[in-house]
């Protein structure tokens, strides 16, 4: 148990430490310390203006924000546009509640190991990741909202 | 309508197959889901030199989105026709009188000219749906039907494909049947093979000239296409298709003839109907096509993004076991223009080789071959088009652009097709066409 | 099966075969998902032209299908 909470937080550590490392060498690297955020339920969500599904799937996290914020339900989304000029024209037609970090290089989906777009990474109070979605449908919108739901229920251990 | 020129029909059984890719409609084109439709409309003027075939024909196609990649795209086509068609005979020095596929009437060529028929006024509509969803998460399945009409054709296809996505979609692997089933009624009913033209029967008779063979024929079409799409790099992709198509029944055109001529001079031989009826002052045989037809092709497509511009390269080789060996280049620079309009000019080279029953005419007094035509289509031929398009994108997203293309088409009868003095005098019934089209594509 | 049956199909089965590693990595499709970079841009001038040269010329069709584009879901 103490062995793979250590493992998880050496992981989460490691986003802390390797992305500085990695963001240390560019001045325009983005970091994400998820460390940060302990004892809170993390949703890591990476898009794209030029990502269809995308204009489905930020309102959808726009609304669980709203929702489950009080219950320390923390959304990060990470914008991979090559073109910042897109991003910020996609967020004029789709407003973004939730703050945004920006790797244009993709060294961020690098590190998450981005299989597709969009992709939402969710860890647990104790940042260990607990799910990964692939992509965004209508269909399984009800099932990840009861998975982040269940995150939230279960204490920081 | 009218003559194989028109065989719109037939176009449908293959374009719904070539059309698979957009019949199934594509992640690109679709409304945002549920935000209604996104509708594309053409309006499509066609005219070739010479007073021959003019068409006009508005096309709408309609896609609505249902979320989560589910799919329904309508089209629908409406398209005129008037103008003429060579119908297969060669000139002459002299005039030369023919009988209209109706039998009612005669028309005269004038001499040193090529033949041409210019009865057909027709009006076809062509509907087409298909649906399409995911299946799976890295599968897509889709289906279609499709129907036409005019007035001497009818024309009903299914068609079926499933493709799926490999290397983090960076493969798409794609495949698909469609199958057509068309009735070929021709006006003045089917002419059997190498019947001869016959006399005008009068305005008083049900037009029966040619309808030695029955009133209506059928023909069957499989197509199959096996596809495969490649992410090339950041800035191209690349498809390849392999396609196979089998048809078989009624391919011949009834409305088309071969001229008799005689052996050493090359030149029609004269006919003089009976006293006090009106028909052809030669001897012109309906042609005959083999009743099954074998076709397979292999389409390669680059497309390439330069900062901006997209080049779109395109090779199509084709070969059938009617001796039809073909080969398309296409390309298309495709570049913006200002903020919100771009400019796209287009080139085509074509070029075929004769069907192996191909002949120029038929010599008297030789045997008949099995199967002979001497429609151009047919023939050794070379073409090119030359167009420009330019669009302009409105505030609002919605886009209309224009099209204007030049086609030219020359065709070359095979040496060995040719009797007597014939070499020193083939006319073969060369075209230019101009092609302009409008569209407005908008979101409901 | 013909010599020239056989070549169409090796020259597509070797397409086939020799690309499996090519491609870009998700989140690098920016180019690829542009309407004008979709394998099937404009449905209806292609539907156009394949009926014009399928009624003034001897072959026609074979262009079908999707693929490239956002890679999406």
């Amino acid at each position: 148990m103490l062995a793979s909470r250590l493992i998880a937080s050496t992981r989460v550590l490691c986003l802390a430490v390797c992305m500085p490392f990695l963001s240390g060498a560019f001045a325009s690297q983005p970091s994400l310390d998820l460390s940060q955020f302990r004892g809170k339920v993390v949703v890591v969500d990476f898009w794209a203006s030029w990502c269809k599904p995308c204009r489905q799937s930020i309102p959808w996290l726009n609304q669980l924000r709203a929702r489950y914020a009080a219950q320390e339900l923390v959304i990060i989304g990470v914008n991979v546009d090559a073109d910042r000029a897109e991003a910020d024209r996609f967020q004029r037609e789709v407003p973004i509640d939730f703050d945004v970090v920006y790797d244009p290089q993709g060294a961020l989906a690098t590190q998450f190991k981005v299989q597709g777009m969009p992709s939402t990474f969710v860890f647990d109070r104790a940042g260990k990741l607990a799910a990964t979605q692939l992509g965004f449908n209508e269909k399984h919108r009800q099932q990840h909202e009861s998975e982040i739901q269940s995150l939230l229920s279960r204490e920081h251990s | 309508m009218a003559n194989n020129d028109k065989r719109i029909g037939e176009a449908l059984a293959v374009a719904a197959c070539g059309l698979l890719g957009a019949a199934a409609p594509s992640a690109s084109r679709a409304a945002e889901p549920g935000s209604g439709w996104d509708v594309d409309t053409a309006f499509l003027f066609y005219g070739e030199s010479d007073g021959r075939v003019k068409d006009a024909s508005v096309s709408a196609l309609a896609i609505r989105d249902y979320g989560d990649e589910r799919k329904l795209s309508l089209d629908m086509t409406l398209d005129t026709l008037t103008g003429a068609s060579p119908n297969g005979a060669i000139a002459s020095d002299l005039p030369q009188t023919f009988t209209s596929p109706s039998g009612r009437s005669t028309y005269t060529t004038p001499a040193g000219e090529i033949p041409l028929d210019s009865s057909f006024h027709d009006t076809r509509v062509a509907l087409n749906a298909s649906w399409s969803q995911p299946f799976a998460r890295l599968y897509s399945v889709d289906a279609g039907l499709g129907f036409s009409s005019e007035i001497d054709y009818q024309h009903l296809g299914l068609n079926a494909g499933i493709t799926r996505d490999f290397n983090q979609r960076n493969t798409t692997a794609s495949f698909s049947v469609a199958y057509g089933f068309d009735t070929v009624k021709p006006v003045g009913g089917v002419p059997a093979p190498f019947a001869a033209m016959g006399d005008a029967v009068g305005e008083d008779d049900e037009g029966n000239a040619s309808g030695q063979a029955g009133s209506n024929q059928d023909k069957k079409v499989l197509d199959v296409l096996a596809g495969f799409s490649q992410v090339l790099g950041r800035h191209s992709v690349l498809r390849v298709n392999y396609s196979y198509s089998d048809s078989s029944g009624y391919l011949t055109d009834p409305y088309k003839v071969l001229t008799v001529v005689d052996p050493v001079t090359g030149e029609p031989v004269l006919r003089t109907p009976p006293p006090g009826v009106e028909g052809p002052g030669g001897i012109y045989l309906f042609e005959h096509r083999p009743d099954s037809r074998r076709r397979q092709g292999l389409y390669t497509e680059l497309r390439q993004d330069f900062s901006g511009n997209v080049l779109q390269l395109g090779y199509r080789y084709s070969t059938d076991d009617w001796g039809i060996d073909s080969h398309t280049l296409e390309g298309r620079l495709r570049f913006p223009l200002g903020e919100s309009g771009y400019l796209e000019p287009h080139l085509r080279y074509y070029t075929q080789t004769a069907a192996s029953f191909y002949r120029y005419s038929l010599a008297n007094g030789a045997p008949l071959p099995e199967f002979a035509s001497a429609d151009a289509r047919l023939a050794d031929m070379d073409a090119y088009t030359v167009g420009v398009k330019y669009g302009h994108q409105t505030p609002q997203g919605n886009e209309w652009s224009a099209r204007l293309e030049y086609y030219e088409q020359t065709a070359k009868a095979p040496a060995e097709t040719l009797i007597g003095n014939q070499p020193g005098t083939v006319q073969m019934p060369d075209f230019s066409a101009v092609i302009l089209q409008f569209s407005y594509h908008f979101k409901l | 099966m013909t010599g020239k049956q056989a070549l169409l199909i090796l020259i597509a089965g070797s397409s086939l075969a020799g690309c499996a590693n090519l491609g870009v990595k998700p989140w690098e499709r920016e180019v690829l998902a542009r309407d004008d970079m979709q394998l099937d841009a404009q449905p209806l001038d292609t539907a156009i032209d394949d009926h014009i040269y399928f009624s003034k010329e001897g072959t026609s069709g074979g262009r079908g299908f999707g693929g490239g584009g956002c890679g999406c879901n």
